[in-house]
C-alpha cells in the first residue's frame, strides 16, 4: 500500500520495463485461453436460451440477452476468473520463490523495496490488462453466440448484428469495462500478498498458490456480486 | 567515496543487541565489535542466532533493543534515506546467493548501479565486468543466468553482485558452505585477497574450520543468542569453554592451529 502510495505521488519509479514484461506475461500470454473460454461459455449459454425462447417463438431475444449478459458479466467475470487461476498462480509461485531463494531479502540490503520492485509492475499490468481481456472475452462470447443463433437458432449472421445494434447499450460495455481494472487490482494485490507471505519450504509455497487461485476468485466473484448491488443501486 | 565518517573505530560496534522473532528472543544481548579491515568469523552451533544476527545488522529484521553503531553512526537514529545510504556502503552474500533468476550474472551486478547511480550503460557494464574478473569468473559467464551456473560460480557472481558498489562492509552467509574443499580454499583465498587490496571489513558466518583457521583474524561464538567469547583463533583454542573445547578440540577439528 505504501509502496503503491509512494509511487503514485511519483517518489519512487513505476519499472517500466518490468511493467511491459509483466505485461506480456500475465495479459497478452493470456487472450487465448480467455477468447475460448468466453466462446465456448458464450456459445453454451446461447444454446440454452434458444431452447427456453422457442417455446414463445422469440428466439430472436437471445440476440439482447447474448449482448447484455456478455458485455455486462460474463466477459469481465470470466477473464477475471480465468486470470485469477492462470496469472494469479504464477504471480504467487514467482514471486514465493523469490522469498524462499532470499531473492527477496537481496532487493532489500540493496536498498530497493521489494514490495515496490515485484508487486506494483504486477498489480499495475493487471489493473491496465484486464480490461483489454474482459473485451476480448465479451467479443469470443459474442461471436460465440453467434455462431450458435446461426446454426441452432437459425439467426442469420445479418439479423444478428442487426439486431445487436439495437440491443447493445453503451451502458452494458462501460459497465463491464468499469469492472475489470478493479477485478485486476484484487487478483494482483492478493496473489502478490500471497507470494509474499512464503516462507521457507516449498511446502509452503504449494499452500499459498492455491491458497491465492482460491481467494482470487472468491473475492472476484463477489465483487462482481457487490457492483452487480451498486449498479442495480444507482439504476444503470 | 566514504560518506560515512569518522574513519576511526569500529566499523560495527553491537551493543546489547535485542532480537526478537515473534514472542521468541532470538538475540538476548549481543555485543561485540568488528574492527574495520578485519575478517571476523561468526560461529556457533546450529540455531544459535548467527543468521538472525547478521539479518538484523543489514537491517532485514528489527531490532528489539540494544545499539549498533555502523562506522561511528546509530543505525537506529538513522531516517530512510540515510539507511539506504548506509546499505550502500555494505554488500551481502546471501548463503544460497540469491541471485536474481531472471536476470543474468552480468545483470546482476549492474542491478545496483542501475538502481542508485546514474552512468552510462558503456560504463556499467565495463564495471561489471571488472567486478566479475575480480571473483575470479570468465568473461564468457556474464550472460549466464543463475541457473546455468555451479554453485561455486553462483557464490563467485553473487560476491560480484555485492562488490558492485565497492561497499567497505561485506557480510557473508556461510560462503563457503557446499563448496568442494579445494573450492571452498580458493574461496577463502578470494576473500582474504579482496581484503588485502580493496581494504574491505568482513563479517562471516561460516562452520568451516579451514575459514576460519586460514581467513579470520578474530572469531566470535554465539550460544543461546549471547556472545560465548570473542578472541582470535588461538585465544579459542586454549579456552575451557565446553562448547568451544570440543569445536575446536572434536574429531573433525584435525589440527587447525597447530
Ligand atoms: N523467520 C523465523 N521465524 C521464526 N523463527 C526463526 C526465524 N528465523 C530464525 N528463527 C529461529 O531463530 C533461531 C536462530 O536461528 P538462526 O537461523 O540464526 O540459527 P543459525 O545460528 O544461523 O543456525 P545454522 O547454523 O543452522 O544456520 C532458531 O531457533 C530459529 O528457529
Ligand atoms: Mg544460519
Amino acid at each position: 500500500m505504501v509502496a503503491l502510495g509512494r509511487t503514485a505521488t511519483f517518489q519512487a519509479p513505476l519499472r517500466f520495463a518490468s511493467f511491459v514484461h509483466q505485461f506480456e506475461q500475465i495479459v497478452l500470454r493470456a487472450i487465448p485461453i480467455v477468447a475460448l473460454i468466453s466462446l465456448v461459455v458464450g456459445a453454451i449459454i446461447t444454446q440454452q436460451t434458444i431452447l427456453q425462447l422457442r417455446q414463445f417463438g422469440v428466439t430472436i431475444f437471445v440476440v439482447d440477452l447474448a449482448a447484455i449478459l456478455m458485455f455486462r458479466e460474463i466477459g469481465v467475470l470470466l477473464a477475471a476468473i480465468m486470470v485469477a487461476g492462470r496469472s494469479g498462480s504464477a504471480i504467487t509461485a514467482e514471486i514465493g520463490a523469490m522469498r524462499i531463494r532470499e531473492e527477496f531479502d537481496a532487493l532489500q540490503v540493496m536498498g530497493v523495496d521489494p514490495h515496490q520492485a515485484l508487486m506494483l509492475p504486477r498489480v499495475a499490468a493487471l489493473v491496465v490488462g484486464m480490461p483489454l481481456l474482459a473485451f476480448v472475452g465479451s467479443m469470443s462470447g459474442l461471436a460465440g453466440a453467434a455462431v450458435v443463433a446461426k446454426f441452432y437458432g437459425d439467426i442469420p449472421f445479418d439479423i444478428f448484428t442487426d439486431r445487436l445494434r439495437g440491443a447493445m447499450t453503451v451502458t452494458s460495455v462501460v459497465v463491464g469495462l468499469i469492472k475489470a481494472p478493479f477485478m485486476g487490482f484484487l487478483v494482483g494485490l492478493l496473489a502478490s500478498i500471497e507470494g509474499m507471505k512464503v516462507a521457507g519450504s516449498s511446502e509452503s509455497l504449494g499452500q499459498r498458490t492455491t491458497s491465492s487461485v482460491v481467494k482470487s476468485i472468491f473475492v472476484v466473484i463477489v465483487a462482481d456480486g457487490l457492483f452487480a448491488i451498486f449498479f442495480a443501486a444507482i439504476g444503470l | 567515496m566514504n560518506a560515512l565518517s569518522p574513519q576511526t573505530g569500529p566499523a560495527i560496534s553491537v551493543d546489547g543487541l535485542v532480537v526478537k522473532i515473534g514472542t521468541r528472543t532470538i538475540i538476548n544481548g549481543l555485543s561485540f565489535d568488528l574492527q574495520r579491515q578485519e575478517i571476523l568469523g561468526l560461529i556457533g552451533p546450529s540455531g544459535s542466532g548467527k543468521s538472525v544476527t547478521m539479518r538484523a545488522l543489514v537491517g532485514l529484521i528489527p531490532h528489539d533493543g540494544g545499539a549498533v553503531t555502523v562506522m561511528g553512526r546509530d543505525y537506529a537514529q538513522l531516517n530512510r534515506r540515510q539507511r539506504v545510504e548506509t546499505q550502500r556502503n555494505w554488500g551481502v552474500l546471501f548463503q544460497q546467493g540469491a541471485l536474481f533468476s531472471s536476470l543474468t550474472v552480468k545483470e546482476n551486478i549492474e542491478f545496483q548501479m542501475r538502481e542508485h547511480l546514474h552512468l552510462s550503460s558503456k560504463l556499467r557494464s565495463d564495471i561489471a565486468m571488472i567486478k566479475l574478473d575480480l571473483v575470479g569468473l570468465p568473461a564468457a559467464a556474464a550472460n549466464s543466468y543463475p541457473a546455468e551456473l555451479s554453485g561455486g560460480m553462483i557464490k563467485r557472481a553473487a560476491l560480484a553482485r555485492a562488490l558492485a558498489l565497492d561497499p567497505q562492509i561485506l557480510f557473508l552467509d556461510e560462503p563457503t558452505a557446499g563448496l568442494d574443499p579445494i573450492g571452498a580454499g580458493k574461496f577463502d583465498e578470494l576473500i582474504v585477497t579482496l581484503r588485502d587490496t580493496l581494504g574491505l571489513t568482513v563479517l562471516m558466518v561460516t562452520h568451516d574450520l579451514d575459514s576460519l583457521a586460514m581467513a579470520c583474524d578474530r572469531i566470535v561464538a554465539l550460544a543461546n543468542g549471547k556472545l560465548l567469547k570473542a578472541g582470535t583463533l588461538s585465544e579459542m583454542l586454549e579456552s575451557d569453554q565446553p562448547w568451544l573445547q570440543e569445536y575446536f578440540h572434536g574429531p573433525r577439528a584435525r589440527n587447525i592451529g597447530s
